[in-house]
């Protein structure tokens, strides 16, 4: 495979490389991670991106780019809204999978003590891994309403303050959800699941903020020196999983009807505006929606074990939540026109510049705020997004540290009680429902945090905010 | 038995088998071997499931998509399957085991899907084979 180093962030395979190309790959990446990310074959996945029928500008590839199931984990695409298609692949199992970052009034210093504590209480109230259940108890016609309200819904049954939603993507909720596209399979499974964290990569982690790089964004989200954050990232638990697999049947039985041939069933796609296409993304919506619900009520059980601990004085208030499994209808320029698009992001996190009339008014001076979870043993990152994004990777940049080793060689060698004293011995608690929970997320099984945020960084896809670092992690 | 098989962000398995009814079975078996520590899970009760598909390969991914549903939503621990039905468009069976108890059952990962990443099912001079990728 020919890669053409365009300069020291930037890396393009050119649309010749291979028959069915329809454009160039770009990827953004250091020269040391380009030959970590050559290891595995996320780049055939991402020109097999380039074959999508409607693509729009280039397949994209972040610098935490690994290898996926069609799409990769760390890709970009965006098609065209009119001739374009959707693919079910480019968004993954985890729907609206995303990030969410809360600050408080306490100090590292006043939470190192009581941090054991802290980590049990957390453990208590807030269900994480296989068959844990929710604090809700849904009517079917409840369950609607989530799907058609998202984070709304939570804090309108008093899950939340007012305020919260208003600081998410989208302000928590995807119009053109439509509850009836998602089947009744989807909601049995993801019913009893809202408000749980789930399992695998899915963590609730306190962190300390440790570095600032840029203070007047860092002002205008409330964070400083020392103090203590919190980071949820989950998804939209089973009913997303559920919607995924249903329309990835549909499709790919409708594939032949649209005469669409690919070079990998996992990128089974319909045009946009088919009904197979408008009815998954109706069914996409609704579960981005149930996502946003899902981290909604755990903020409130967050909040809850923060009270019993520090009392009612404490102050948990949402900085921003992101997802970065997602495919959005919006407007980019491309090649000096304004097109609307279909912006699929797998495993890639939106970065709109300052003055974008998407971002809360309290950012829109200093741009979206962008949330990066690096692995348990390292940090987590906060950015904003830029002008460059806009013109380059359609308002997008990476979502983590990008997975390194596979869960099972993680796993192999390793003692769980070993990696949680290391981790002690940083100042870092785990518990997890699981040991290979903890085992499989080990700081070496991912990319370096730093690097990755550096490529962005220097790219000018997105400008450094601030480094919190982790101190307790909750996760199934 | 089936054999686990390692991917960057995901995990898989390949079994085999001397027919399709059986390879079905061990598959799915595999799924619920992967997601829990099954030792120790009773066969208390049986529970029916069914699949279709245009070809082997999106049977198998139907019909382990089904028996995920069982784990994640009805949170039945299914050790063992017997496949009752089967042809290159439908299968049909049943798996044997009881509900999940946190108390009683140790879980291992949960799996969001069954994916066509890499997807082999196919039938080889020496048997019938299959490599399935889960996402997780």
């Amino acid at each position: 495979m020919q890669i053409q180093a365009l300069d020291p962030y930037r890396f393009r395979i050119p649309r010749d490389q291979r028959r069915g190309m329809r454009t160039d790959v770009i990827v953004y990446a250091s020269r040391s991670l380009i030959d970590q990310i050559r290891k595995d074959q996320s780049l055939e996945q991402a020109m097999n991106v380039a074959t999508l029928p409607g693509i729009v500008g280039v397949s994209l590839a972040m610098p935490d780019i690994h290898q996926g199931y069609g799409f990769p984990i760390g890709g970009v695409a965006a098609t065209d809204l009119e001739g374009g298609v959707v693919s079910p692949g480019g968004v993954g199992f985890d729907i609206n999978c995303g990030v969410r970052l809360v600050r408080t009034n306490l100090t590292q210093e006043e939470v190192r003590p009581r941090l054991r504590e802290l980590l049990n209480q957390l453990f208590r109230d807030i269900p994480c891994g296989t068959g844990s259940e929710g604090p809700l108890r849904l009517s079917n016609q409840q369950l609607d309403e989530v799907l058609a309200e998202g984070a709304g819904w939570a804090v309108r049954h008093g899950y939340g303050l007012p305020r919260d939603a208003e600081f998410a993507e989208e302000s928590g909720c995807l119009p053109g959800a439509d509850p009836d596209k998602v089947s009744a399979k989807a909601k049995e499974r993801g019913r009893p699941q809202l408000g749980t964290v789930g399992s695998g990569n899915h963590f609730l982690e306190v962190q300390w903020v440790e570095q600032i790089h840029d203070e007047a964004a860092a002002g205008a989200m409330g964070l400083r020196l020392g103090q203590i954050a919190v980071l949820i990232h989950c998804g939209s638990r089973g009913l997303g999983h559920q919607v995924c697999t249903d329309y990835l049947a549909e499709m790919g039985a409708a594939m032949k009807r649209y005469q669409i041939t690919l070079p990998d069933r996992q990128l089974a796609c319909v045009p946009i505006q088919s009904p197979e296409g408008q009815a998954y993304l109706a069914a996409m919506r609704a579960s981005a929606n149930f996502a946003w619900a899902n981290r909604q009520v755990i903020l409130h059980l967050l909040r809850g074990s923060l009270e019993k601990l520090f009392g009612r004085q404490v102050r948990v208030e949402l900085i921003y939540d992101v997802c970065h499994n997602i495919a959005k209808q919006e407007r980019h320029e491309v090649d000096g026109r304004k097109r609307a698009v279909l912006v699929h992001r797998k495993g890639a996190t939106r970065a709109f510049p300052p003055g974008h009339r998407d971002i809360p008014a309290a950012y829109r001076e200093i741009g979206q705020p962008v949330l990066i979870p690096g692995s348990m043993g390292t940090a987590s990152w906060v950015l904003v997004g830029t002008e460059r994004a806009m013109q380059e990777t359609f308002g997008s940049v990476c979502h983590g540290a990008g997975r390194l080793m596979s869960r099972t060689a993680a796993r192999k060698g390793r003692n769980a009680r070993e990696v949680q004293e290391k981790l002690e011995q940083q100042g870092i608690l785990v518990r997890s429902e699981t040991r290979d929970g903890i085992l499989e997320e080990i700081p070496e099984a991912y990319k370096d945090v730093d690097e990755v945020i550096e490529v962005v960084h220097a790219a000018g896809l997105a400008r450094k905010v601030a480094r919190l670092r982790p101190m307790a992690v909750i996760k199934g | 038995m089936f054999e686990i098989l390692e991917h960057t962000a995901d995990i898989g398995f390949r079994v085999r088998a001397p027919g399709p009814a059986e390879l079905f079975a061990r598959a799915a078996e595999a799924l619920f071997a992967l997601a829990f520590e099954l030792e120790g899970v009773v066969e208390r009760q049986s529970c029916e499931l069914s699949a279709e598909g245009a070809d082997w390969e999106s049977l198998m991914v139907n019909w382990l998509s089904e028996a995920l549903f069982l784990l994640d939503a009805r949170r039945l621990l299914l050790p063992r399957f017997e496949v009752t039905e089967i042809g290159p468009r439908r299968v049909a069976g049943r798996g044997f085991g009881e509900p999940y108890h946190p108390a009683r059952h140790r879980a291992k990962l949960v799996i969001k899907g069954v994916t066509y990443h890499q997807l082999v099912v196919e039938q080889r001079p020496e048997g019938w084979y299959a490599q399935v990728i889960l996402d997780i």
